[in-house]
């Protein structure tokens, strides 16, 4: 590495250095076609980098250096104008709308394009189309913004949203599932780093034919987020806030303790007041749990941007706060993000240096998981707590008191991350251009959590402390060449490239231990413990070494500016996969043709633009992986008696697999993109084929061959077709009073094509065990040849019988009140059939107002919250839902999961409604000053009868509902945007 | 300005060609054993041997432990042991119902399990030979490689009781698909193998063979095999039997240790003087012991010094209590817990209340008035308010009842009849005999419940009984250190330990299973003894008897089925 810096800076040392000086004024007023001004023109002097933008009433000056010169005025939407600068006199310049996003450009793996050029699914949004309100990770940013993204997300602030493109594509979860984010051209950066605040625009790359540049990692799609950066002659100092207060959008509707009372007396098994011990279940309180644990949560978010471009400098630099109090007690996100950047042009715009550096620390407090189940089942008839000081407790191994768990147990984590990025850019010749960009990023992890001595999660071992660390560094080259050329009506394009990638995971400590002379200190001096022998754990440290290493290419080729052309290969080797499949291939290529360009359309002057693209690619998925996946491991599988001590056994705890290889997803994809009477209507359409193989699982192997039970390997085929649609209309505009519409809608289906391969052979695999009194060997979902993921395979409800009994539809047809795994049925699945977002902007005068609905329908919800509450029988020790109220007592199969409580997961949501007020303002000093309200989740219309229908769809087991959700919330914000 | 762009393309051809240099994707292994670094020292290979005892005593890939899984396997399938549902409670899909019933099929969680438990420390034990034979030479790599194939033959021993026809693998990798062998032939191969191994097995009995495999331990195993040789075979070896025995009564450092109960309290361990092999637990370091967790002493566990209230599920049958546990001052019956509870004599709480000092473990009722009818033909004088165990009334608004607490004996379901079940409120919880064999360890793990108690596998007492057995099924007594041991004389050797009514010349072979039953209750060996004597078709608890005898052995698994083509299915299933 040094090496190679010794040598560019060589390099710099030789290259041409010119530099002119002069100078001249022109002043100048830019409006559109309707006659309003417009701010943030960019006008330069062509043939120089002198550039200023226009302010909030469309007014520029600029100098031009020399007279004859002439000023190019460009705008994004707009067509760009070139207009000689005749000096002394003012400019007024009219730009017209240029229909849709057609020369928007969009950023593509290594490069970028005009949208009218590209001949992938790529869908862009810029920030004034990002979701409003609380807002921490970039996902959420775009939640029913982009056709086929699929986003879920609870209230929870130290959550990630669940992001799914194009349907599930992988048996694996978490980061497997999710797509490869680019930040800034750094492929895998933290999305943590980036402040949502801080970002202009997110392109999200979807089928194969745009993603394939990014191999074996870009199966699930990738999202490319461009930070903002000050435009030519701008100069700028931005602060941006916002103030929000959260609440639970719905609360379950349980029993209060007099309901709960009346009901057992009326069904003959009253309870037994006392309030001394835990042995007594009624205190005759009336307690509503949910409210205990639950507050308003006051959020705010802070940020102060300044930058400025003088042409050949662009500096910036911003710092964002943000805390978000959770609506569960004692859940919160708070971080802090720093990011800089500076880049520089040198000898005639022939180098082009710049130094970006992101830091953010993030403190996350969690709540235990058992309060969501605890809040709604623990006895609203005890008190918070009794005789004053003891927190109430339930007869063991009954429910926790959910207010004592938040109290007693804590789990707060702190996070850095930073990332450094240098990179270099020279022009060789015209057209030519090097890059090297090398990124160095450190993540590093301190959790601490204690469990005190009063904590019902470690009953009578004086305090429980696990304090770890983890540290994660990543170091990436990207070296690659970019042509471009156009001769004649020829344009080529041409990419070449390397990249070189090495992440060190998991390297850090942990320690448990437990039994402490007080609560005072806890994990935060593990010396004060007193542990019994055997009782301190130290972690596992599972320290991997992933190593990828790529070559990729791209060609561009456009003929007339009517027949578009792509095709691109990567060849990428990853360390995690076996030995014998080191390497892979991943090649697209793809057409457009734009047929609004040819002759027998020019007369069609409603038409600006149409195109079609047609393109086929191969993408891999290597992501969410153990770098030691694939090779034979010892383990401690225990402890055994050596010379009379117990010691460490070390065992084989993982099989090896030489032949494992990626995830191999394999897209076509036909779409259309078109603009209408002049940018009036404008969208696209695209329809996908999407089929995965080789998907990775850990398959059972026959015991009488292998030490350890399963072995991760290649399996089955899923496939994923689907229609997308974007409409992007301006139904009305006039000078003073624009609407603009965006409706996105989405239909994927997902099926399961095989679970086999030459070795293995099966048909189905149970998944989603709920638990649940009595069902402990039950499975609620399968993975079935012919179905989607996520297909509910549980028992029919056959209504009650005459004593008011649940009966289940037994395998024979007959009703059972005993009914076994063999009388399961699939029942439909957590699949939504459409995806929609509507979303309309409406502009008068000073006011702006947009309006925001989303609507998942299609899709099941399995409440096994509901069929877990609905235990009549057990009210003597936990509470039931009001649901419960017409249920038999004597009702001993009322909790069993079936289709009884298998709901439509239907919804329309007004997710978002803000109202914004410009103030206008005569101030030098002041360029623009917005106000703005807002209301997150204003209203939902369902029929699920649980906390929220936006139960995540990720997973191997989406669509299930199961006393583990942090409630949705509602929250009402108050923002000022400020640009100086 | 040509030539300078030359050298600068030059230069970044260069500089890129440079980066492009690295192109190896081997990577360091810094915090994981693998075969590349492991096993090479002499401290390796120690604890390479390790994956076999922690397997025995719970293998956690397979989910399986000596003292749960596989003790289901052997106990639950008979009168000895029986897990009711509470409420649908502890019915999990009918695991232990179908064990009572004799109703398992090949998809058995426990039939599952124990095979991959069994054939996973098969796999582990042919591994580590080819591991220890590719060592350096050194003293310790013979017996260690006995030692070994020992355990692998402990194994086999396991799951040719419980699976009958298995196959026979004795290498590592495993080629192709094993086949499934006839019950004779892996009968054939254990013996084999462990009387080649004899000589090569250590005869050191102390701290440092705790729990390890050595000659006497196979000496036991082969002495069982014998014993049951008729039913595994179709040949009878009882001569052979006792001459095991006698391998270890001559030459072993062997005896009874005085206080039968000392050998399964949680301080078991090297100390107990009887035990030949045991699988050793620790409440942190070992887990796996869960017998008294299962075990019900809910109610009474202030009694026991316990952390908390274990769980209610598993007591014995009636009929197998009333029928064994007859021979006056044995003291033997006193490990069971009947009756009403009261506190010990040292935990006198609240003696003002009761100057006789007898303080009962107190239960508070739900109000009599309205007391579930179906409680009332069971216990018919509480309405009227006088049934013993009743203690005292509180006032408004509700009258209480405190209620001493009373195992009663038999099961009687009065929930779900077809879940066996016998209901969820403190009567049903008190039906049923507990054990408290395996005692109550203070010292559990507070949150698993593991306790400390080792589990023996082999120890002398069954080594004599057996001895007694064989010879009542035919062999010939013989004299060891100068006592002629007919059956009588070794039945009185365990008889009197426990200060049991001695044995008379009518001690016959029908006085072996009950004394077995007796001796070795909650052991893991009812099963084995059942089938011996023909009786594991008897009818018990809730279990009508008159099965195929083709369930004397399990079925082979059928996720084992559809991944081996090689294994057939035993008959019957």
């Amino acid at each position: 590495m040094k090496a190679i810096l010794r040598l560019l800076l060589l390099a710099l040392f030789f290259l041409p250095v010119a530099v002119f000086s002069q100078s001249r004024t022109i002043k100048g007023f830019v409006t559109d076609s309707a006659g309003a001004p417009l701010e943030g023109v960019s006008v330069t002097v062509k043939g120089t980098h002198k550039s200023v933008v226009t302010n909030a009433e469309g007014r520029f000056t600029i100098s031009t250096g020399s007279p004859g010169a002439i000023l190019e005025f460009s705008y994004v939407g707009y067509i760009s104008r070139e207009v000689p600068a005749s000096n002394g006199t003012a400019v007024t310049v009219t730009l017209t709308s240029r229909g849709g996003q057609m020369n928007d450009v969009v950023v593509t793996g290594y490069g970028q394009s005009a949208k009218k050029n590209i001949t992938g699914s790529i869908a862009s949004i810029s920030s004034e189309d990002f979701n409003a309100g609380v807002i921490s990770t970039p996902g959420e940013l775009l939640q029913g913004k982009v056709a086929g993204i699929n986003v879920t997300k609870s209230g929870d602030p130290n959550e990630q949203p669940v992001v799914i493109l194009r349907g599930a594509s992988t048996f694996r979860s978490g980061s497997a599932q999710q797509p490869l984010y680019v930040i800034d051209g750094v492929p895998d950066a933290s999305i943590d780093l980036v402040a949502p605040s801080d970002i202009a625009t997110i392109d999200v790359l979807k089928d194969a034919s745009a993603t394939a540049i990014y191999g074996a990692r870009a199966a699930n799609g990738v999202i490319m987020i461009t930070t903002r950066k000050p435009k030519t002659g701008q100069t700028r100092l931005a602060y941006n806030a916002y103030v929000s207060a959260e609440q639970v959008s719905k609360r379950l509707s349980m029993f209060t303790g007099n309901q709960l009372r009346q009901y057992l007396i009326n069904n003959g098994s009253p309870l037994v007041p006392g309030n001394s011990s835990g042995d007594y279940d009624d205190s005759l309180a009336n307690t509503n749990w949910q409210n205990q644990v639950q507050q308003t949560g006051i959020s705010q978010n802070h940020n102060i941007y300044f930058g400025g471009n003088t042409g050949n400098t662009i500096y910036g630099a911003s710092i964002n706060y943000f805390d978000n109090v959770g609506v569960m007690k004692g859940s919160s996100l708070q971080r802090t993000s720093i990011r800089a950047n500076v880049e520089h042009r040198m000898f005639n715009d022939h180098l082009r240096l710049g130094l970006t550096v992101l830091n953010a620390n993030s403190t996350s407090d969690q709540i235990p998981s058992q309060v969501f189940e605890n809040m709604l089942i623990f006895m609203p008839t005890l008190n918070v707590k009794e005789a004053g000081s003891a927190y109430s407790t339930e007869y063991p191994y009954g429910p926790l008191n959910p207010v004592s768990l938040i109290a007693n147990n804590t789990d707060q984590s702190k996070m850095k991350t930073f990332l450094a990025n240098a990179l270099a850019e020279v022009k060789i010749q015209p057209g030519l251009k090097y890059t090297l960009s090398l990124t160095d990023q450190t993540t590093d992890t301190t959790t601490e959590i204690y469990e005190d001595s009063q904590s019902e999660l470690a009953r009578g071992l004086n305090g429980v402390a696990n304090s770890s660390t983890t540290s994660n560094t990543k170091e990436l080259i990207e070296s690659f060449f970019n042509y471009d050329h156009n001769f004649g009506l020829h344009n080529i394009k041409l990419l070449g490239g390397y990249s070189w990638e090495q992440d060190v995971l998991g390297r850090g400590f942990g320690v448990t231990t437990q039994n402490f002379s007080n609560d005072q200190v806890g994990p935060n001096n593990l010396a004060f413990s007193n542990p019994p022998a055997g009782t301190i754990v130290l972690a596992n440290s599972n320290i991997g070494t992933l190593k990828l290493i790529s070559y990729y290419a791209r060609v561009n080729y456009i003929f007339n500016d009517k027949y578009l052309f792509q095709a691109s290969l990567r060849d990428d080797g990853s360390s995690a996969f076996g030995a014998n499949n080191h390497w892979g291939l991943f090649p697209a290529v793809s057409g457009g043709w734009r047929l609004s360009k040819e002759s027998f359309l020019q007369s069609a002057t409603w038409l600006d633009d149409l195109k079609l693209r047609v393109g086929y690619g191969v993408t891999g998925n290597s992501l969410g992986f153990d770098p030691l996946i694939a090779q034979q491991q010892y383990g401690i599988t225990g402890r055994f008696l050596s010379n009379g001590e117990a010691i460490n056994a070390i065992g084989v705890t993982q099989n090896a697999n030489p032949d494992l290889k990626w995830e191999s997803t394999a897209t076509t994809n036909i779409g259309t993109d078109f603009s209408l009477w002049k940018g009036l209507l404008s969208g696209s359409v695209d329809y996908y084929i999407k089929t995965t193989s080789n998907l990775i699982w850990s398959y059972p192997v026959s015991s009488t061959q292998y030490p350890y039970p399963d072995l991760t390997t290649n399996i089955g085929k899923i496939s994923n077709k689907g229609v997308e649609l974007t409409l992007i209309a301006t139904p009305v505009k006039t000078r003073n009073f624009t609407w603009r519409s965006t409706l996105t809608a989405a239909h994927n289906t997902n099926k399961i094509l095989s679970l086999s391969n030459s070795q293995f052979n099966e048909q189905s695999i149970n998944t989603a065990f709920l638990g649940g009194q009595g069902q402990s060997d039950n499975w609620s979902q399968i993975l079935q040849v012919g179905h989607p993921i996520g297909t509910f395979d549980i028992w029919h409800y056959a209504g009650k019988n005459q004593a008011g009994v649940t009966q289940i539809e037994a395998a024979d047809g007959a009703d059972t009140l005993t009914p076994t795994t063999a009388d399961f049925r699939i029942e439909g699945n957590a699949q939504p059939m459409l995806l929609l977002g509507w979303n309309n902007t409406f502009t008068y005068k000073q006011f702006d107002l947009n309006v925001f609905f989303r609507a998942v329908t299609g899709n099941k919800i399995l409440n096994a919250t509901l069929a877990g509450l609905n235990n009549p029988s057990s009210a003597h020790f936990q509470n039931l839902p009001t649901f419960s109220e017409s249920e038999s007592f004597n009702d001993f199969n009322s909790y069993l999961i079936s289709d009884r409580y298998l709901e439509s997961g239907t919804y329309l949501r007004l997710d978002n409604a803000t109202l914004g007020y410009t103030v206008p303002i005569h101030s030098p000093s002041v360029n623009r000053m917005r106000f703005y309200t807002s209301v997150n989740n204003a209203f939902i219309l369902t029929k699920y009868k649980g906390i929220d229908p936006e139960i995540t769809q990720g997973g191997l087991t989406p669509g299930i509902d199961n006393s583990n959700f942090y409630p949705k919330t509602r929250s009402y914000l108050l923002g000022v945007n400020v640009i100086f | 300005m040509q030539i300078m762009k030359k050298i600068v393309s030059v230069i970044i051809g260069g500089a890129f060609l440079l980066s492009m240099g690295c192109t190896k994707l081997n990577v360091p292994i810094q915090s994981q054993y693998t075969p590349a670094n492991f096993p090479t020292t002499s401290s390796d290979f120690t604890a390479a041997i390790g994956p076999i005892y922690t397997g025995l005593a719970n293998n956690s890939s397979a989910g399986t432990r000596y003292a749960v899984e596989y003790w289901r396997m052997q106990e639950l399938s008979t009168d000895e042991a029986i897990i009711p549902a509470r409420n649908g409670n502890y019915d999990d899909g009918g695991q232990y119902r179908f064990l009572h019933l004799h109703t398992w099929s090949p998809d058995h969680i426990d039939v599952v399990s124990c095979w991959e438990w069994g054939f996973s420390g098969i796999d582990q034990c042919n591994s580590l030979v080819n591991v220890f034979n590719a060592a350096p030479a050194s003293a310790s790599k013979g017996p260690a490689i006995a030692e070994v194939k020992a355990m692998r033959d402990l194994f086999y021993f396991f799951m040719m009781d419980l699976y009958g026809n298995i196959p026979i693998i004795d290498t590592f990798p495993v080629v192709g698909y094993p086949a499934t062998q006839p019950r004779a032939q892996v009968f054939a191969f254990i013996e084999k193998d462990l009387l080649s191994l004899l000589p090569s097995l250590s005869t050191t009995v102390d701290a440092s063979t705790y729990g390890r495999a050595t000659k006497y331990m196979a000496f036991a195993l082969l002495e069982k095999m014998y014993l049951n040789a008729a039913y595994y075979t179709g040949t009878p070896r009882y001569t052979d039997a006792v001459s095991m025995a006698d391998s270890i009564l001559i030459n072993g450092p062997y005896s009874l240790d005085a206080n039968y109960g000392s050998v399964f309290a949680p301080t078991n361990g090297p100390g107990v003087q009887e035990t030949i092999f045991a699988v050793p637990y620790d409440a942190n370091l070992i887990p796996g012991d869960q017998i008294n967790r299962y075990g019900g002493a809910t109610y009474v566990y202030p009694l026991y010094n316990l952390p908390q209230p274990e769980s209610v599920a598993m007591s014995t049958d009636s009929g197998f209590y009333h029928q064994n546990f007859i021979l006056p001052g044995d003291t033997r019956d006193t490990f069971w817990v009947r009756g009403p509870q009261y506190y010990f004599a040292n935990q006198q709480i609240e003696a003002s209340l009761y100057p006789s000092g007898i303080i009962p473990i107190l239960q508070n009722l739900y109000p009599l008035a309205i007391f579930p009818a179906s409680y009332t033909a069971l216990y018919a004088n509480y309405t009227s308010g006088t049934l013993p165990g009743v203690y005292y009334y509180l006032g408004a608004p509700y009258d209480i009842a405190f209620w001493n607490i009373n195992y009663t004996d038999s099961l009687v379901l009065r929930g779900d009849p077809s879940k066996m079940d016998v209901g969820d409120d403190v009567f049903a919880q008190c039906e049923g005999i507990r054990s408290k064999k395996f005692y109550p360890d203070p010292n559990e793990n507070s949150q698993t419940e593991d306790a400390n108690n080792d589990v023996p596998v082999f120890r002398l007492a069954d080594v004599l009984l057996m001895k007694a057995e064989a010879i009542l099924r035919g062999a010939s007594a013989t004299t060891v250190k100068g006592t002629l041991q007919t059956p009588v004389v070794l039945a009185n050797i365990v008889r009197s330990r426990v200060g049991a009514q001695l044995a008379t010349s009518s001690f016959s072979v029908d006085s072996i299973l009950p004394e077995r039953a007796r001796e070795f209750a909650w052991e893991g060996w009812r099963r084995n003894d059942l089938i011996r004597f023909g009786l594991f078709e008897g009818a018990w608890g809730f279990n009508l008897g008159n099965g195929s005898p083709d369930l004397r052995i399990y079925p082979v698994p059928s996720t084992e089925l559809s991944l081996n083509p090689n294994l057939v299915q035993n008959p019957g299933y």
